[in-house]
């Protein structure tokens, strides 16, 4: 059976002009990573592999490990506190509880990220809102230092990612038989057991996607640790503009731009393996 | 309607009530069915045999009455702790654990000793016969194999009662008889008291021990297969189970042993005498295609009727053949093999031979057919 598809190359257009567009950057960068940096000049000198062996140096690698962690704390608290949320908003019995959490879960995506960073450092700051009521309360006598930490880094994105996680784990929760959790009842599980042994075993398949799209996508943040983390704490991104951008060394930049990108690809092919595996293992339809 | 059990009571539902909002799902039902009885629900969908077996199972909470089961109240009781066994008409086997886990679970959650839980579940997957499929995935089953994991999955907890929500629907036909069979011998083999919920009355007659036929949430019948054909209670009973003629309303008329039925625009008909009606009483006659016939050529007896015919709808074995009777309107008649389609061709003229001996005669107000 053949189909004729009429408007097949006039709609394939599109999608073939952004990716020509994107291996041409892409090219571009390789292009830059592989050149000399002529200090004092946006030009660049000739060809040399010396900004490679440069990367082996011991605070390059920390940046990419600790971009690593970052991400994967920002995934798995995102997890921890999406679930939850994501739970209350499929299983709601009220519409307008259902449709309050939508709009207080989903809202913050349409906030830009800068203004979102924003608001996190009001919150975080010495004189910021926590610190400042934890200190009403004669809870702490000196300021918390969560600003320029880690800790703030990763708090601001969880909250940045948890409307994506919370939008996959609610699809995958939508999707779970509730005749199964009846089933598990009615053999004798209690809610608790119906929870762990059913509910949470059969939302897998989003729990693992949610993780892995919120680690990809903090692998590549970048105004967040800008500002919350304020050059004191790094991730790859920071980097790449303090080469680019600081120092105006660009072929540095487009090396630890193409490092980063092996990278966070070497990685969701890790994640996705994983997790292919266990799916299969699982075998949830 | 009450119908008595021979034995005592396994489950006792006592003016079991559920309203929807304003709306009444189950009315007032009550009902006991005996240790190791095999009771259908049976009904049009919307007629709240689901509900109330959703009641028993402990998904839903009754609005009123109580629920009794080996003489405990278990009203108030959580789902988890009644120790009901039941098998769903989507299966709900979990897709995520092998047949094995599937059935073990219910034994699982009752932290039985590991040797235990195997033994057992054995023992079920023999009477299943679903040998070699232990380490299977639900979802590589067929339908019928599916349909036994979810039965050994809920007799294997040895359950007080055995819940069936529509576990057949699913199926295709041929697989369908095979696992009325199925039922049936598992039925005989466990002795587990069993309700079994449906809408289609060829399963009930031939599983069931007694029906429960339902309508709109309320009880219409409570009787034996045979009863239930023979001596339906109401019209909504005569007309749901099995096919029926619904003959107009007609006035009863009584003169010493003789009986007759008066139809406006169809004159008289003779009426066994044995009923209970007065003379003058409004009733409707209900009569089954099996009793009625093509006349034999030049027979003159009484209630003989003529009409066209309209259509023949060839089973195979018989002939179901609709006929425009004056003043009756359209009549079924059941003829054996598919002669007929050749001696009597759609809008041929037909003399039929009503046989009101074994018609159900009802007071008109009975005979409201509601379905």
């Amino acid at each position: 059976m053949t189909h004729r598809r009429p408007f097949f190359i006039t709609f394939l257009a599109p999608a073939v002009v952004t990716a020509v567009i994107l291996a041409a950057a892409l090219f571009e960068v390789l292009q830059y990573s592989v050149r000399e940096f002529v200090p004092g000049s946006l030009n660049v000198g000739g060809f040399t592999l010396e900004n490679f062996t440069r990367i082996n140096r011991p605070i390059y690698w920390w940046v990419l490990l600790d971009t690593f962690y970052i991400s994967l704390l920002t995934a798995l608290f995102s997890l921890l506190l999406s679930y939850p949320v994501a739970f209350a908003l499929v299983r709601a019995r009220r519409d307008w509880v259902r449709s309050l959490l939508v709009s207080l879960s989903i809202t913050p995506l349409f906030t830009g990220e800068i203004v979102r960073t924003f608001s996190w450092m009001l919150m975080l700051g010495s004189d910021g809102f926590i610190n400042s009521m934890l200190r009403k309360l004669s809870l702490i006598e000196m300021p918390l230092q969560i600003m320029y930490t880690r800790l703030g880094v990763v708090v601001a994105l969880v909250q940045f990612s948890m409307p994506v996680m919370i939008i996959l784990l609610a699809t995958a929760i939508s999707h779970v038989d509730r005749d199964c959790e009846k089933a598990a009842a009615n053999l004798g599980a209690s809610p608790g057991a119906v929870f762990w042994r059913i509910t949470l075993p059969l939302t897998l398949p989003g729990i693992l996607s949610g993780i892995v799209v919120v680690f990809a996508w903090t692998m590549s943040a970048f105004s967040t640790p800008q500002l919350i983390g304020g050059g004191k704490v790094l991730m790859i991104s920071n980097l790449v503009y303090l080469q680019g951008f600081s120092v105006l060394n660009l072929p540095f930049a487009a090396t630890l731009s193409l490092i980063a990108l092996i990278a966070a690809l070497g990685s969701l092919v890790l994640m996705k393996s994983l997790t292919g595996r266990l799916e299969k293992r699982l075998a949830v339809r | 309607m009450t119908a008595t059990s021979p034995a005592p009571a396994a489950v006792e539902l006592v003016r079991v009530r559920k309203d929807f909002g304003s709306a009444v799902g189950v009315a007032d039902v009550s009902l006991k069915i005996g240790q190791g009885e095999f009771l259908t629900l049976l009904g049009p969908s919307g007629c709240g045999k689901s509900t109330l077996l959703g009641m028993i199972a402990g998904f839903l909470t009754p609005t009123a009455g109580k629920i009794v089961v080996d003489g405990v109240d278990i009203t108030d009781v959580e789902p988890y702790r009644r120790n009901i066994g039941m098998v769903f008409q989507s299966y709900a086997l979990f897709p995520h654990m092998n047949v094995f886990d599937n059935i073990a679970f219910g034994l699982r959650m009752r932290k039985l000793p590991k040797a235990e839980v195997a033994g057992e579940v054995r023992r079920a997957i023999e009477m299943m016969k679903l040998g070699g499929f232990e380490e299977r995935r639900v979802s590589q089953l067929s339908g019928g194999q599916q349909q036994r994991v979810a039965l050994a999955r809920a007799v294997v907890i040895r359950p007080k009662v055995l819940l069936l929500d529509e576990p057949l629907s699913a199926l295709d036909k041929n697989l369908r008889a095979q696992m009325q069979v199925e039922l049936s011998e598992l039925h005989r083999k466990t002795g587990l008291t069993t309700i079994f919920v449906t809408h289609d009355q060829g399963e009930a007659l031939s599983l069931s021990d007694r029906i429960v036929v339902m309508n709109r949430g309320e009880v219409q019948q409570v009787a034996t297969p045979i009863e239930l054909y023979r001596t339906p209670a109401n019209g909504f009973v005569a007309s749901f189970i099995g096919e029926i003629n619904a003959l107009p309303v007609a006035r009863y008329e009584r003169d010493g042993g003789e009986a007759a039925l008066v139809l406006p625009g169809a004159g008289r008909l003779v009426a066994p005498a044995e009923g209970n009606f007065a003379h003058g009483a409004q009733v409707r006659a209900f009569l089954r295609p099996e009793h009625v016939r093509p006349a034999l050529p030049g027979e003159d007896r009484p209630n003989i009727v003529s009409g066209v015919v309209a259509a023949h709808i060839y089973q195979g074995s018989h002939t179901i053949t609709r006929v425009e009777v004056d003043g009756l309107g359209l009549i079924e008649t059941r003829v054996t093999g598919a002669d007929i389609v050749g001696t009597h061709p759609v809008g041929a003229p037909i003399a039929l031979v009503l046989d009101l001996g074994d018609a159900v005669m009802l007071a008109a107000n009975a005979g409201r057919i509601d379905a």
